[in-house]
């Protein structure tokens, strides 16, 4: 009603913006918000895991996600690099080996050192920072409640949920819960925990239901997990794990079908990590009671193109979100412009369209826009131009390492100019490969435009500018020497 | 009011020293240009920040120390191979850091009475 809308626009809260979660969502929010002279208030609360871990300041990605994923794939990568000096000249005494305890306190220091950094960002950015489990009271009253179970309330004109997910547990296998730790993101992080665990030379088994990397282009998945299996990771296909059990000896065993030849199987581990997908963490938000509609299948919260919930004064970004990608950048993204909207500064909404992203597995993989088989679906077989090369990075040839999974596919309308539909690259630093190629998708670059970009030489990534061998063509598309 | 023991050093080794001799303790640290004989640091900042950092030091937790470094004459500071810059890591004076934490709040940052609360009130 008029009223209430005019009521809404005057009545005095004490806060303007009040943010659930102080992860890559939230923080954003709540500092671009403050920037933009809002009062702000950010409630963040890690809830503690199974095992009783918890952390600082900073969400998934900080503390339990990307940031520690990544320094360890590149602790991993730096044992193949000794492996390979050899050859290269480096005289290394023999053997090598990994101490986790050093990489686990190093990794560690650095975590800390960004949860301080966004405690005093926050501060320096006058955003009210509450170690609290936010929920909801109304629209416009959130409480918060602290570790040692004290009470309190805020009112706020609007309201952000960036409270992301927590990993699942199998709770329908017996001892998932007791004896195994679990994963933070999937689908491809477990992948990623493989790879690195394998390259500090743990002995590492994945376990597979059906497929890997689901939603991701599969031939690219296939040619990550085939790197894996020949680089020294053990996969166990259509296996369903069916319990875990501790044996007198400490070590864990697991008992799996295998649904394919229906056999059981078993074995003995010192550790089971469970990287069954995340669920959103809105269980304690009170947010049905509030009015905030969830998707029943996903249990995320419904939004539109901005942000806004079923409740006009709610809105919803990160993980939390039903239908977002689950990574950081376009959470602090989404974040910023939301933050700008509602201190009227803009309306600009955010773009969920070609978001590039990388599989730090040990053979990395980069990619943006659309996987092969999605063209496909959306165009039609005979209206998708896909051109591929199998390609060799200089540094594999004198550290004598198979390249065979070394791979890159530009998927093209099949017609008029070719515009590029989605852009894959397997090989070392396919983040950085991939970066720069997402600028092009975004101005809608073609084929024939990405064959007149002069290559840097020598770099994997001059690669993409040369392909010309289409799938079509049914040709070799191995890349020959320069 | 906060029991916390004050420790007064000059140079890299006295620091070092007072450092080992306080094992397992909560360690709270000060970096400061030296003082002249009126007490007047050659170091502009380290004066301005000096009486808020004080100023809260009744924050400190209980059992903690408090050590309150001079890191030598200006020369010495601006040479960046000097101890406190090539082992400790310090960028800048003052620096008021959590010793064994990532924490430390560095030249203006030491102004803000509420961020050096923040460093002595949280884990």
């Amino acid at each position: 009603s008029l009223e209430q809308s005019i009521s809404h626009q005057t009545r005095k809260y004490d806060y303007d913006l009040v943010v659930i979660g102080g992860g890559s969502g939230g923080l954003a929010c709540s500092k671009e918000a403050a920037q933009l002279g809002q009062k702000v208030a950010v409630l963040d609360y890690v809830e503690a895991s199974v095992r009783g871990t918890t952390w600082g300041l900073g969400g998934t990605c900080v503390n339990v996600g990307c940031i520690p994923k990544k320094l360890m794939h590149q602790a991993a990568l730096l044992g193949t690099a000794v492996k390979d000096a050899k050859k290269y000249g480096w005289k290394i005494p023999e053997p090598v080996s990994h101490d986790w305890a050093t990489m686990s306190q190093a990794v560690q220091n650095h975590v800390k050192s960004l949860n301080w950094g966004h405690r005093v960002q926050l501060q320096d950015r006058k955003v009210k920072y509450l170690n609290m489990k936010g929920s909801l009271v109304d629209e416009h009253t959130i409480r918060g409640m602290n570790a040692k179970g004290k009470e309190m309330t805020v009112t706020a004109r609007n309201v952000v949920i960036a409270t992301g997910g927590r990993p699942k547990y199998p709770t329908h296998v017996p001892g998932a819960l007791e004896f195994g730790i679990s994963m933070m993101k999937w689908p491809h992080v477990g992948l990623e925990c493989a790879g690195f665990l394998t390259g500090i030379g743990l002995d590492t088994t994945v376990m597979v239901r059906s497929i890997a990397l689901r939603g991701f282009d599969q031939q690219m998945s296939r040619l990550v997990t085939d790197y894996m299996e020949a680089y020294g990771t053990r996969f166990s296909w259509d296996a369903v794990p069916k319990k875990v059990e501790k044996l007198p000896s400490g070590l864990l065993q697991v008992t799996w079908t295998d649904t394919q030849s229906k056999q059981e199987h078993q074995d003995a581990f010192n550790t089971v990590l469970w990287a069954v997908g995340r669920a959103p963490e809105t269980k304690t938000l009170n947010l049905k009671q509030v009015g905030v509609e969830l998707n029943e299948d996903t249990g995320k919260v419904i939004v539109a193109a901005d942000e806004r919930t079923s409740m006009s004064n709610i809105f919803a970004i990160g993980d939390i979100a039903q239908g977002r990608p689950e990574l950081t950048p376009t959470a602090i993204k989404a974040g910023k412009l939301l933050a700008r909207r509602l201190a009227g500064h803009s309306s600009q909404l955010m773009n969920y369209d070609n978001v590039p992203t990388t599989v730090f597995t040990p053979l990395e993989y980069g990619c943006v826009g659309l996987s092969e088989e999605e063209a496909e679906r959306r165009c039609g077989k005979e209206n998708v131009e896909v051109y591929h090369a199998f390609y060799k990075p200089l540094e594999f040839t004198v550290a004598e390492r198979d390249a065979g999974q070394c791979y890159i596919k530009v998927v093209c309308e099949g017609h008029g100019d070719q515009r590029v539909l989605g852009l894959h690259f397997t090989g070392p630093n396919a983040g950085e490969v991939t970066q720069g190629f997402a600028l092009g998708l975004q101005c809608g670059f073609t084929y024939a435009q990405l064959r007149d970009t002069v290559g840097i030489h020598p770099t994997c990534a001059e690669e993409l500018t040369k392909i010309n061998i289409t799938k079509r063509s049914g040709l070799d598309a191995t890349v020959t020497g320069c | 009011m906060a029991q916390y023991e004050e420790v007064e050093v000059h140079g890299y080794e006295e620091f070092c020293k007072a450092v080992s001799e306080r094992k397992g303790k909560d360690i709270f640290a000060y970096f400061s240009g030296d003082k002249d004989e009126q007490g007047r640091s050659w170091c502009p900042d380290c004066v301005k920040a000096e009486p808020v950092v004080r100023g809260e030091m009744e924050h400190l937790p209980e059992g903690s120390v408090f050590i309150y470094c001079q890191v030598g004459d200006r020369p010495y500071w601006k040479d960046p191979n000097n101890e406190f810059k090539k082992t400790l890591k310090l960028t800048g004076v003052p620096t008021l850091l959590h010793y064994g934490t990532p924490q430390t709040l560095v030249e203006e940052r030491c102004f803000k009475a509420d961020l050096v609360r923040m460093m002595f009130t949280e884990d």
